[in-house]
């Protein structure tokens, strides 16, 4: 059982929201979505759960192509940044509501949801309204509520950027055991480059539309395919010097590091980060970000260097790596 | 001036002559000429007697315009409710541009109307049915109900119902589900000013009814207030704008709460 994507594409009027989107994904695998807002993750999300209409391409679940397909009949989970629960039945009743409809016995129906309430940690939540919740377990139910589906694709809208950032570290490993113990595949949007790098199998890079890089967390931050992907993975950013012949030299903050010779710099500003400290440097290839441990002292006399080894090159028209 | 004689002032000004309506009812016709009169003398309930003993009796208007504000209330949001959800799901363009059809037809005065429906209801032998007068009224409440029905469909997130369609809920079932329950409150008020305009509608039901134990209350009060040339009936009249009244203020107190939540929209919240 998989997901395939194959050239997909959306166009709204003649503007293409997505386009040419190739994409796999394996049982029990999660490929994070990510980028910057308006690059058409949420649009995805929305075609592949066919509450979109599909303009060209097709999307394949289980050697069935379903580009056409009525959301209802899709078997697709989603969990939607708001939550999207009903406001005026009680967490039972939003999760008997889908169960009712499907046609489960009313017995059934009891046995499966107290279950389920069980396995998400809100058993004695069942009578009270969505409001009465806090954000983590609203967004719990509605994750039971996609569970209860026992959806073939399990699609992950930001599910936890309405969560304060403890909250997200403490229901990263949950939602892993949740959905990914279904062996289905799993799409998870998000802008976070944290929560992607912390959940997902592998990354896919979205910009204005187009999927550029598709790879392991590893992989995306090591070798970028694109100038924009070495820009939106990894922070503090990555520095770019100023371009030479139409090649333009990137180099992580990380591996910056004070010599005796390199690139004098002058120090503008220094935040402190705990583990690391940040440095802001004027030099004259441009200004540059410096991560460093706290134990280093800062020397009298700036001059970074770097090894070769960890230079990337991008070409400067295209944004493509060389 | 502080704010306390001021409600007063602004609560004399919209009930006073309400308060007047009731006092009339209750005097006799001796006691609404002349200042002084002795206590027994001046307080009566004969106005209502009579207007409930006339033929045909009062409460024959009252079941009459019941009958016709419950048709046409039912009819308009039959109507409407789909019309406002459909109004929310066209392209934005065409959406628009109904809006303001639909702004413009409940701004037309529909006293204009009513001669040409005159004629409609002559040639589609309309004439002297209640519930046919429920038509012309869920039509013109249309424009409004659908209006006031549309910003409450707005306020709902959509992703409620992106998600009840990936529950497998079909448009009957998110209706049954989900959106009427979520917009009851702008249901209410909207019900509530459609059945008001036909409560208070006099020309249509003037010029289509005639029989007289099919009157509307307008129609029917007009008639008391007419009924001689001799003399003005002030005391039954008053009766029966008390009488009148009384359904529309008991309908007011039950539904208090929905009405001004939905007045004052954004009333519901995901």
């Amino acid at each position: 059982m998989t997901l395939q994507i194959q050239n997909l594409g959306r166009h709204v009027g003649q503007q293409w929201i997505v386009r040419h989107l190739n994409l796999h994904v394996e049982d029990g695998e999660c490929v994070a979505l990510v980028g910057p807002s308006g690059c058409g993750k949420s649009s995805t999300l929305r075609l592949i759960a066919g509450l979109d209409p599909v303009s060209e391409g097709e999307i394949i679940l289980n050697q069935k192509n379903i580009s056409h397909v009525s959301a209802a009949q899709r078997a697709v989970g989603m969990v939607f940044q708001s939550y999207a629960l009903l406001p005026h039945l009680s967490v039972f009743a939003n999760l008997e509501l889908g169960l009712r409809v499907r046609g489960v016995r009313p017995s059934d129906r009891q046995q499966r949801i107290q279950a389920m309430l069980e396995l998400v940690q809100l058993q004695d939540r069942a009578d009270v309204l969505p409001a009465q919740l806090s954000g983590g377990q609203r967004q719990r139910v509605a994750l039971a509520r996609a569970l209860l589906r026992d959806p073939d694709v399990y699609l992950l809208d930001e599910p936890m950027s309405n969560l304060d950032a403890q909250l997200r570290e403490e229901l990263r490993p949950e939602l892993r055991r949740l959905v990914l113990d279904r062996q289905k595949p799993v799409i998870h949007v998000t802008h976070d480059q944290h929560e992607a790098m912390a959940i997902a199998d592998r990354i896919a890079v979205l910009h204005s539309g187009r999927i550029q890089q598709v790879a392991t967390p590893t992989e995306l931050y090591h070798l970028p395919e694109t100038l924009f992907i070495a820009k939106f993975i990894g922070r503090p950013q990555i520095n770019c010097l100023r371009p030479k012949d139409g090649v333009i030299t990137a180099v992580r903050p990380e591996s910056l590091f004070f010599a005796k010779e390199g690139l004098p710099c002058k120090l503008m500003s220094r935040e402190w980060l705990g583990s690391s400290q940040l440095l802001y440097l004027e030099s004259p290839e441009g200004s540059l970000r410096l991560s460093c441990s706290t134990s280093v002292d800062i020397p009298e006399s700036l001059i970074v260097s770097w090894h070769r080894s960890d230079e990337h090159y991008f070409d400067e028209d295209s944004g493509r790596r060389l | 001036m502080n704010r306390r004689t001021l409600v007063g002032l602004l609560l004399l000004w919209s009930l006073g002559p309400l308060l007047w309506q009731v006092y009339t009812s209750f005097c006799s016709d001796q006691a609404l000429i002349q200042p002084f009169v002795s206590h027994d003398q001046r307080w009566t309930l004969i106005h209502y007697q009579s207007v409930l003993n006339a033929n045909p009796p009062f409460w024959r208007y009252l079941v009459n315009s019941l009958i016709v504000g419950i048709s046409s209330t039912f009819l308009c949001l039959l109507l409407a409710l789909p019309a406002a959800y459909a109004l929310n799901r066209i392209p934005r363009q065409l959406s628009a541009l109904s809006r303001l059809a639909l702004v413009g037809a409940a701004l037309f005065p529909y006293v204009l109307l009513f001669l040409a429906l005159l004629e409609l209801a002559r040639a589609l032998n309309l004439g002297n049915q209640l519930l046919a007068l429920s038509l012309p009224y869920a039509a013109l409440s249309q424009p409004l109900a659908i209006l006031l029905l549309n910003n409450a469909f707005n306020d709902l997130p959509p992703e409620l119902e992106d998600a009840a369609k990936l529950e497998g809920l079909s448009l009957f079932q998110r209706f049954r589900w989900i959106f009427i329950p979520l917009i009851s409150p702008a249901t209410a008020s909207t019900a509530i000013l459609v059945f008001l305009f036909s409560w208070n509608e006099y020309p249509i039901a003037l010029t289509w009814i005639s029989d007289s134990s099919k009157l509307t209350l307008p129609v029917a009060m007009a008639r008391i207030a007419g009924s001689s040339i001799y003399s003005v009936p002030y005391g039954a009249y008053a009766a029966a704008t008390v009488l009148g009244s009384i359904p529309l203020v008991l309908l007011v107190l039950i539904f208090q709460k929905p009405i001004v939540s939905g007045l004052t929209s954004g009333a519901v919240k995901g």
